[in-house]
């Protein structure tokens, strides 16, 4: 398997090159991008239970074939991931059906109930355009050949979810009365939640082993702002406010980061800064649907072994 | 000006991409005909399937180009299922532009 020689490993990733095979890999590489993989892969499957709930709310045939397509998209994505990560040595049916749900490496926003079309339109505008950022910065920098090439469709269909969302949220604004101020309440929990996913600051991240392995490129700051230069001018175009604003080059919140957040409540107390170890303790601890989302999809699975007495 | 304000509405859509893949609403085959009477446009179009997901996004798409075109005002759209869309209606450029990408046609 990982058996690269060191030294020609890292001449390999200092010219740019891309690993093609395990066997060019040390097995530190190989390590991180099995990780990488399978955030990638476990955040693209749970959006697929996340997003159903919602989208079961459509208000047209039409818009509950959209949402529906772009699940199917996501489940796509995934086992495009999980596929990658079982070429590398990994059981996929085991990811999948045999681990603990708190084992799971997606981010804690999906863990919230998505419970309306509202808040289905505010994910794709909002979670897939994390997503579009996470998985762009891979695209580009990714030394990993099959990874970097499968990710070319998967970024075109990204563009498809970001429609959704935009235009969805649009239309909401447009009618506005009780539809805006519903959506306006649902910006107010997710676009913090969103702001959150991209992870620690960079002043306090010690390592960066996936830009050292060039996993990726763009450290967490530079990915949330690249988010921010997305989301916070087109949240102000429609008329939905967010608790950030422009200042120079840079976007800025207009509240202490991070701070606590109750998930049963849907609210976050701006009043009540909290300090790192706190969210990643709430991380750990996973949130309201992560059991029921995963027990959901691994059901059918033990029945079947069970009626066939395995 | 009737022959030349259809010209233009054919130009007019395909500056129009299919929201999910890197081709031209005409390109890809989908619109059928185009019926141009000062101020009104008719246009018969398909979908490439009954459950085209992005089918709201393309009827927003066409009627939102056309009505930016000068001397048109009402956009009337008839979707229509016969002939069936295939991948035999795809143009050359068309074919060309799905094969670049990746897709077998």
């Amino acid at each position: 398997m990982a058996v690269a020689n060191q030294a020609r490993f890292d001449a390999l990733l200092a010219r740019g090159d891309l690993v093609e095979t395990t066997s060019e890999m040390t097995p530190a590489y190989l390590k991180e991008l099995k990780h990488t993989l399978t955030v990638s892969g476990d955040t693209e499957l749970i959006s697929a239970p996340a997003y159903y709930l919602a989208a079961r709310r459509a208000p047209s045939i039409n818009a509950f074939m959209t949402g529906i397509a772009i699940i199917q998209d996501e489940l796509a994505h995934a086992h495009i991931a999980y596929h990658i990560l079982e070429e590398l040595g990994e059981d996929e049916e085991k990811l999948i059906f045999e681990r603990d749900p708190k084992a799971f490496r997606y981010p804690y926003a999906f863990d919230v109930p998505l419970e309306s079309w509202t808040e289905l339109a505010i994910a794709n505008a909002m979670y897939d355009q994390a997503g579009f950022c996470l998985l762009g910065d891979i695209h580009d920098a990714c030394s990993y050949g099959p990874w970097k090439r499968g990710l070319v469709k998967v970024m075109a269909e990204e563009n498809f979810h970001l429609r959704n969302g935009q235009s969805w949220m649009k239309k909401i604004c447009k009618a506005g009365g009780e539809a805006k101020e519903e959506l306006q309440r649902n910006v107010d929990w997710m676009f913090p939640l969103t702001v959150e996913w991209f992870g620690l600051p960079d002043s306090l991240k010690m390592h960066h082993t996936q830009i050292e392995f060039r996993l990726k490129a763009k450290t967490n700051d530079q990915l949330r702002q690249w988010w921010l230069s997305v989301v916070v001018p087109f949240c102000e175009s429609i008329g939905v406010t967010v608790p950030a604003h422009r200042e120079g080059e840079e976007y800025v919140l207009d509240y202490p980061f991070p701070c606590t957040f109750d998930a049963e409540e849907k609210h976050w107390d701006f009043n009540d800064p909290c300090g790192w170890d706190d969210v990643l303790e709430r991380w750990r601890a996973r949130g309201p649907r992560n059991r029921e989302m995963v027990a959901d999809l691994q059901e059918s699975y033990y029945k079947l072994r069970k009626s066939r007495g395995q | 000006m009737t022959a030349g304000l259809e010209d233009r509405c054919w130009a007019a859509l395909a500056e129009i991409q299919d929201p999910e893949m890197p081709i031209n609403l005409v390109d890809l085959g989908l619109i059928y005909a185009i019926r141009a009477a000062a101020p009104v446009v008719v246009v018969d179009l398909t979908f490439t399937a009954m459950g085209c997901p992005a089918s709201d996004f393309i009827l927003d798409d066409v009627r939102e180009r056309l009505l930016a075109e000068p001397d048109i005002e009402e956009v009337v759209i008839n979707i229509v299922w016969d002939p069936p869309w295939s991948s035999e209606r795809l143009s050359a450029d068309g074919r060309d532009a799905l094969e670049m990408w990746g897709l077998a046609v």
